[in-house]
């Protein structure tokens, strides 16, 4: 059959010199629902940019429908017959879904007339051909998420698009909105349309397509009929076999001691509203690293925020026996807490700020830096900053040059520490290595271990299995705000992890391992 | 820290600005005639040409050092204050009130006057915290309006109960400033304004809560991480604006003749929006607003003997005077533009379109974010 769209040799290579796509061969049938699976950076929305005319291309071709074609524009993609439905919607909420659909799709040129009773004429044949319904008259901020999709995917039909590209689409919905979309999903199908849709849920991909592109690292690693695929296929395809390229961190003699953090029932909303997290339990002790994994916006960053006072939650949080609950980010921080943040541009530093001042962020009211009335303690500050630059060797042009004047790694170093200045017992360390070279990773990896020795608790959250893998005693596999599984990382390996990472139980996921290694060594 | 680093690349960045400046309300004067030599010999005839020039120029600056640094401060904590002038007139009605009619030994009547008028300018900046803190008000429309509330409502009190004939009762001499030098307006209050900018320096860069204020304008997301309360910091920096502001009202009326108010406010003129020029030209420093504030003040000292010796109309003047304050004052401008739309950037702007809500920054949301940034 010939493939609808169909992509040869694609590479993206952006500004900074990341290949976000390596020869990327993609095809994709008229009629089929095709998955496009990968983890965090494998490329899956970089590839979809690309298709939907977001993004140029560095080398390759496009075809559709056997033609080259190349977009300068959405716009262009969508005369074409493709449109995309965003994580984040393009919707303008105090307008209506009728408002919403017709803008930018009014016809007649610039001035042409926009006519209510057409578009809503063609609309309902629209809702009634595809079984897609969404109320048209009332504004969209005032919808229900799932609904607000709808909204968006009637926008694309309304604009006859063959070929929809949904990007996460399930990320912002609850379970029985998925639900519903997938029934959506199956009735577009039936009319012929063909569907690409990004998700890393194993269940998902299972249940709603018919094809599956795997991705990894920017390139596609398989290309299957979802009939000859399993989970554990896929998981394995999607993390990677790849011997684990460093050794554990090996952790001295001594068992873990007492529960630093204990956790109990906690429950978060996220921005959305959502259910972020949702009745998580765990504890993590002194001398021990427990490390949270799972595929990004399960619910981690609303943890670490719960957990670090950024965010109110339900449920009951103690560190060393005292509980959180309505406490500030700077008391927490004065119980022995230390932070490392998911993002250290945005929330570790402050980038205007030179980097004594930054050496003392959240440290700034310690009696150490403040002396009487309130007064900064300069000569202290800078050399608090000077120690740091000599114990964490910093490459920094001097404690009074601006934060943003250093490197992605000498940020991190600068944060990590900071936060280890203030003597923590309990180090709450998010993506930690997140975009830096291999020397500084390794050094913050060797930091953490070292202070794992020195009984500090440690919960490490990262989406990197070989960090987690490296570091871990105990992992928790986060999964729609739950954990699918905790265990001793010994208990565990990669691809059993990557199971739990796409929702499957811990026990199932057990089973599909053991299953897959017994037929693996009966055959050898 | 940074700023003092950087204070020779600004004092270059100024001079440029200035005779970029010079040389534009130079050819506007060419271009309509009049003698752009002349006037600009006249214009520094006036403000710096004698020790009665200076000490007018010096006696201008003191009340625009105090309204400027309201604005720097709102500034460095993330805000837009534009109250300074509400504050200001409100400051100076509390002053004539208990300079006017309170009998006070002569040692105490000063000084609790010029309390008093600061706390009335804080006192009038606290509906604008209120507002934004409780509902979201943006502080640009909450103090245009307290503005013009403090304004009528000034001149009302002053034309209905303190009114004798074109103007209010005048303080009485125990609540003046001594002058510094006599047949000048110069006044120790120059001496309270200078104290204050100083105060204000060492607030913000060697107190802790001017370090958490500092943080809080520059990235409200890393200093809540940080343990500021961002909150608390815009207070501080609304009640500080605003005891600054009272205090421009106060030095304008202890501090020169006619020692009161007149009947239409004119004698205080746009000292709380001239502030805002003032804060700019210096940078949003107090250093900074000290030069600034009196290189306003000898524009304005320089401004009569400019029409009068080279015959330059008054409307020419505040022209070329425009020109010069814009071509300083737009460097800055610019920087403050480019800073708050960065602020006000949400997740949901990945869209090709405008959004209508906002999903969990889930799923690839990180990854989207990196993907952007490097596009």
């Amino acid at each position: 059959m010939k493939p609808l769209i169909e992509t040869r040799g694609l590479t993206k290579v952006y500004p900074d010199g990341t290949v976000a796509l390596r020869d990327v061969s993609l095809r994709v049938h008229p009629g089929e629902v095709h998955g496009l699976l990968g983890e965090n950076g494998a490329g899956k929305t970089t590839l979809t940019k690309i298709l939907s005319g977001l993004l140029p291309p560095t080398s390759g071709e496009i075809r559709w429908r056997g033609e080259p074609v190349r977009f300068r524009s959405p716009r262009e993609a969508l005369r074409r017959g493709i449109g995309m439905v965003h994580q984040h919607f393009a919707l303008v909420g105090p307008f209506t879904g009728l408002e919403n659909i017709a803008l930018g799709a009014e016809g007649g040129g610039a001035l042409g007339p926009l006519r209510a009773s057409t578009v809503r004429g063609r609309l309902e044949r629209i809702m009634d051909e595809s079984g897609l319904r969404a109320p048209l008259d009332v504004p969209v901020e005032t919808l229900p998420v799932g609904v607000q999709q709808r909204v968006e995917i009637l926008k694309m039909l309304y604009r006859d698009v063959e070929l929809l590209i949904l990007d996460e689409p399930t990320a912002v919905l609850t379970p029985q909105e998925a639900e519903e979309l997938f029934e959506t999903l199956r009735g577009l199908k039936a009319q012929g349309r063909t569907v690409i849709f990004i998700t890393h849920k194993l269940k998902e991909v299972m249940e709603i397509t018919d094809r599956i592109t795997v991705l990894r690292g920017g390139r596609v690693v398989a290309s299957l009929e979802t009939r000859e695929a399993t989970p554990e296929k896929l998981s394995t395809l999607m993390v990677g076999r790849e011997v684990v390229s460093e050794a554990r961190r090996p952790r001295k003699a001594t068992e873990p001691g007492e529960p630093v953090l204990t956790v109990r029932d906690l429950c978060v909303r996220g921005e959305s509203g959502l259910r972020a997290v949702d009745g998580l339990s765990f504890e993590v002790r002194a001398g021990e690293v427990f490390a949270v994994a799972g595929v990004q916006g399960n619910g981690q960053t609303e943890l670490v925020q719960a957990l670090t006072g950024l965010r109110p939650f339900q449920g009951d949080v103690q560190v060393l026996g005292r509980s959180l609950k309505g406490l500030l980010p700077g008391e927490i921080g004065a119980l022995g807490v230390a932070h490392i943040p998911e993002d250290r541009r945005k929330m570790g530093l402050i980038l205007p700020f030179t980097v004594a001042e930054n050496s003392v962020l959240g440290l700034q009211r310690f009696p150490r830096f403040r002396g009487a009335l309130g007064r900064l303690r300069w000569r202290r500050i800078y050399g608090h900053a000077r120690t740091l630059i000599e114990a964490f060797s910093i490459q920094a042009p001097g404690v009074r040059a601006p934060a943003a004047a250093l490197s992605g790694g000498n940020q991190q170093k600068l944060v990590v520490g900071r936060e280890l200045s203030k003597s923590p017992r309990l180090v709450i360390a998010a993506h930690p290595t997140r975009g830096l070279d291999v020397a500084a990773t390794q050094y913050i990896r060797d930091l953490l271990a070292r202070l794992r020795d020195e009984d500090v608790a440690v919960l490490l959250v990262s989406a990197d299995l070989d960090e987690v893998f490296q570091l871990a005693d105990r992992i928790g596999v986060m999964y729609e705000g739950r954990f699918t599984g905790i265990a001793p990382a010994d208990a565990l390996d990669r691809e059993t992890v990557g199971l739990l990472m796409g929702g499957l139980p811990l026990e199932e996921a057990l089973r599909a391992r053991a299953r897959a290694r017994g037929s693996g060594e009966g055959s050898p | 820290m940074s700023a003092r680093l950087g204070g020779l690349r600004v004092l270059l960045e100024v001079g440029v600005a200035l005779l970029l400046g010079l040389a534009l309300g130079a050819v506007l004067m060419a271009l309509w005639g009049y003698d752009p030599w002349k006037a600009y010999q006249a214009l520094f005839q006036g403000a710096l040409g004698d020790r009665f020039g200076i000490a007018n120029t010096l006696s201008r600056a003191t009340p625009l050092i105090l309204t400027g640094l309201t604005f720097a401060v709102g500034v460095r904590a993330g805000l837009f204050n534009i109250g300074a002038q509400g504050q200001m007139i409100l400051g100076a009605l509390v002053a004539v009130l208990i300079g006017g009619l309170l009998d006070l030994p002569p040692g105490l009547h000063l000084p609790v006057t010029v309390l008093g008028a600061m706390l009335a300018g804080a006192l009038w900046s606290l509906p604008a915290a209120f507002l934004k803190l409780t509902r979201g008000v943006h502080e640009v429309i909450s103090t245009i309006m307290l503005n013009w509330i403090a304004y009528w409502f000034t001149g009302y009190v002053v034309i209905a109960y303190l009114s004798q004939g074109r103007r209010s009762l005048q303080v009485d001499p125990t609540a003046r400033f001594p002058l510094i030098m006599a047949g000048s307006d110069l006044s120790y209050a120059l001496l309270l304004s200078v104290l204050l900018a100083g105060l204000v320096y060492w607030a913000l860069w060697h107190h802790v809560a001017g370090y958490e204020l500092r943080a809080a304008g520059l990235n409200p997301e890393a200093a809540r991480y940080g343990g500021v309360r961002p909150n608390r910091s815009l207070v501080w920096a609304f009640l500080l604006g605003g005891l600054a502001a009272g205090g421009a009202g106060a030095v304008e009326v202890l501090g020169r003749l006619p020692f009161a108010i007149t009947n239409d406010l004119s004698n205080l003129g746009t000292l709380g929006f001239d502030g805002i020029a003032v804060a700019l030209v210096g940078r949003n420093h107090p250093l900074g607003i000290l030069l600034s504030a009196v290189f306003f003040g000898a524009l304005a000292a320089g401004r009569t003997m400019m029409g009068y010796r080279a015959g330059v109309p008054f409307d020419m003047i505040q022209i070329v005077q425009g020109v010069i304050i814009l071509a300083i004052a737009a460097p800055e401008m610019w920087r403050i533009a480019r800073l708050r739309p960065r602020r006000a950037r949400t997740p949901a702007a990945a869209g090709p379109a405008g959004t209508g809500t906002e999903g969990t920054e889930g799923g690839e949301g990180g990854e989207r974010e990196r993907e952007r940034r490097q596009a």
